[in-house]
C-alpha cells in the first residue's frame, strides 16, 4: 500500500513538472497525435485502394496499427524515467536512490511517467473502443485472451527496460539500447506476418516484438492458436524472470564510480 | 573558405570518436527501412503495380530513401544549436571570426559525408541480403534534375530546421518542443515513411505548396521516373523558390534572435 502511495506521489510530480512547460506538452502532444492520425490515413488510403494487403483487409490492418500505438504508448509512458537513468548513473545520483526505504527498480522504472503520452494513450482508447464496439466486435472468450495478451505485452515491456537499466549500470549506456528497441517495435506497425521466415521467427521469438504487438490484435480477430498464446504467456513470463535475475546481477556490479 | 575546409576536416574526426553510437544509429536506419520494404513486399504479391509504381519503382524509392534522407536530415546542428542560444555558448562563437551559420552547416556536412558512405554501403548489403529487383533512371537528364533538387532538399532542411531551432532566442525551454513539431512534419510529408502518391490527389496538390515534399519525394520520384523531364524541371524551380523563402526567413529569424539574445548565465 505504502509502496502504490509512493508512486501515486511520483505520478503526480511528474503530471507537475509536465504542467510547468505547458506549451511543450501541447506541443508534443499534438504532434504525436498527427503523426499517428497520418499514419492511419496511409494506411486507410492503402487498403481502400488494394481491398486487401497480403491476407489482411484494411480495417484488420488499421486495429494492427491501432494494437500497436496501444501497447507502444502504454509502455513509454509507464517507463518514460528509463530514458533519464544515464544521467542518473553518471552524476552518481543513483546512490541516493539506493539509499532510500523504496525499492530501487521501481523508482527508476516508473518513477516518472510521461503524461503527453498518457493523453495520447486516452485518445487511442476511445478509438479502439468505438473500432471493436462497431466493427470487429470480438466475442468474449477473444476479449479475454487480448486482455491477456496486452498484460503480456506490458510484462515484455518492462522486461526489456529492466534489462536496459541492467545494461546501464554494467555499460553506462542506455540511450542506444532503448532507441534499437523503439526501431524494432516501430517494424510491428504492421503485422508481424508480412516478415519472411526466418525474420518473422526472429521478431515473434528472439526479440519478441510479435508477441507484443501483432499478438493481441490477432487475438481479437480469433486468428490466434491456443499453443501459441501459451508460448506467448510462457514467454512473457521467462523475460520477466530473467530481467530480474539480470537486474539483480547488475546491481551487484555497481561501482558507484561517479560518486 | 580554408578556415571552413578546417572545420569540415575536425568535425569529419569528430564523428569517429563515438564509433559504437554511431554503428547503432545506423543499423536503426536500416530498420526502418526494412519496415517499408517488406510492407511493400507483400503489397505487390500477386500485382504488377500499386498507386502508379511497378515493384522495381516502389523497391527502388524505398530503399533509396536510405540514401536521401541521410543526406537531407543528418544534422548534428538540430541537436546543439539551441542548446548553444539557450545557454550563452553562442557568445563564444560571435567573438570568432567566423560565420555561426556556415560553421554549423559545416558541421552538417562533414556527418551528411560520413552518413552517405554508410548508407551506400548499407543498401549494397540490403541489396546482397534480399535481392530486390530495383529500378533507377539512368537517363542523364533525370539524373542531374534529381541531383539538383536533392542538394535543394538539403539546403532547405537547414534553413527550416534552423528556423525552428531559433525559437531559443525567445522561449529557451521550448526550444525541444518547436523542433519536434517541425521534425514530426518532416518525417511524415517529406516521403519518407511512404510516397505521397499513396495519398488522394488534392493532398499531392496541396504538399506541393508545402516545403516538404521537397526534402525527399519530389528528388527520389524523379530517380525513379516517376515525374517527365518538364515536370522534374518545374519542381527544381518550385524547390527553388521553398529554398530563397527558407533562406530569406531564417536569416531574418536569426537577425531578430540576435537582438533579443542577452548571453543569459554568461
Amino acid at each position: 500500500m505504502k509502496i502504490l502511495k509512493i508512486i501515486y506521489l511520483y505520478f503526480l510530480n511528474s503530471l507537475q513538472i509536465h504542467l510547468a512547460s505547458p506549451v511543450v506538452f501541447v506541443m508534443f502532444f499534438l504532434s504525436k497525435i498527427f503523426r499517428f492520425g497520418l499514419f492511419i490515413v496511409f494506411l486507410y488510403f492503402l487498403g481502400s485502394s488494394l481491398v486487401s494487403v497480403g491476407d489482411y483487409s484494411v480495417s484488420q490492418l488499421l486495429l494492427f496499427y491501432l494494437i500497436f500505438n496501444l501497447v507502444d504508448t502504454a509502455a513509454q509512458m509507464l517507463f518514460r524515467e528509463v530514458y533519464r537513468f544515464r544521467p542518473l548513473i553518471i552524476s552518481g545520483g543513483f546512490d541516493l536512490v539506493l539509499t532510500k526505504p523504496f525499492p530501487t527498480l521501481l523508482r527508476v522504472l516508473v518513477g516518472g511517467p510521461d503524461f503527453i503520452d498518457l493523453g495520447i494513450l486516452l485518445v487511442l482508447l476511445a478509438v479502439i473502443a468505438y473500432t471493436l464496439a462497431v466493427h470487429v466486435r470480438p466475442d468474449p472468450v477473444s476479449l479475454l485472451i487480448f486482455i491477456l495478451l496486452l498484460i503480456n505485452s506490458l510484462i515484455l515491456a518492462a522486461a526489456f527496460h529492466i534489462f536496459v537499466l541492467g545494461f546501464g549500470i554494467l555499460t553506462l549506456s542506455v540511450d542506444h539500447l532503448v532507441m534499437i528497441y523503439r526501431d524494432f517495435t516501430a517494424l510491428m506497425r504492421i503485422p508481424v506476418d508480412f516478415f519472411p521466415g526466418t525474420l518473422r521467427a526472429l521478431l515473434t521469438f528472439v526479440v519478441p516484438v510479435g508477441i507484443m504487438f501483432t499478438f493481441p490484435a490477432k487475438a481479437l480477430l480469433a486468428l490466434l492458436d491456443w499453443p501459441l498464446i501459451f508460448i506467448a504467456l510462457s514467454l512473457g513470463l521467462l523475460a520477466l524472470f530473467l530481467s530480474l535475475r539480470f537486474w539483480n546481477f547488475a546491481l551487484k556490479h555497481y561501482q558507484s564510480a561517479s560518486s | 573558405m580554408r578556415k571552413y575546409r578546417l572545420i569540415f576536416s575536425l568535425a569529419f574526426q569528430n564523428e569517429f570518436i563515438y564509433r559504437l553510437n554511431f554503428v547503432l544509429w545506423r543499423f536503426r536506419n536500416v530498420l526502418r527501412v526494412l519496415l517499408a520494404f517488406f510492407l511493400w513486399s507483400v503489397v505487390f504479391t500477386g500485382r504488377d503495380t500499386a498507386f502508379g509504381y511497378t515493384r522495381p519503382q516502389m523497391l527502388g524509392y524505398v530503399l533509396f530513401v536510405l540514401v536521401i534522407q541521410t543526406l537531407v536530415m543528418s544534422a548534428p546542428s538540430n541537436d546543439n544549436v539551441g542548446g548553444e542560444i539557450a545557454n550563452g555558448d553562442l557568445s563564444n562563437y560571435l567573438l570568432k571570426p567566423v560565420s555561426y551559420l556556415k560553421f554549423w552547416f559545416t558541421r552538417d556536412l562533414a556527418s551528411k559525408l560520413l552518413n552517405i558512405l554508410f548508407s551506400v554501403g548499407e543498401i549494397v548489403l540490403l541489396w546482397l541480403l534480399l535481392r530486390p529487383e530495383i529500378y533507377l533512371s539512368f537517363h542523364p537528364v533525370s539524373l542531374l534534375l534529381g541531383l539538383l533538387l536533392w542538394i535543394s532538399g538539403v539546403l532547405i532542411y537547414f534553413f527550416l530546421t534552423k528556423i525552428a531551432v531559433f525559437a531559443a532566442f525567445w522561449t529557451p525551454e521550448n526550444t525541444w518542443g518547436f523542433m519536434f513539431v517541425i521534425l514530426v512534419f518532416m518525417e511524415v510529408l517529406s516521403g519518407a515513411i511512404f510516397p505521397l502518391d499513396v495519398l488522394p490527389g488534392w493532398v499531392q496538390s496541396a504538399l506541393q505548396f508545402t516545403p516538404f515534399p521537397y526534402l525527399i519525394y519530389y528528388p527520389i520520384g524523379i530517380f525513379v521516373d516517376r515525374f517527365s523531364h518538364a515536370h522534374a524541371l518545374r519542381l527544381l524551380a518550385q524547390s527553388l523558390i521553398w529554398l530563397g523563402i527558407s533562406i530569406w526567413l531564417s536569416l531574418r529569424v536569426w537577425r531578430a534572435g540576435l537582438k533579443n539574445y542577452s548571453a543569459t548565465g554568461r
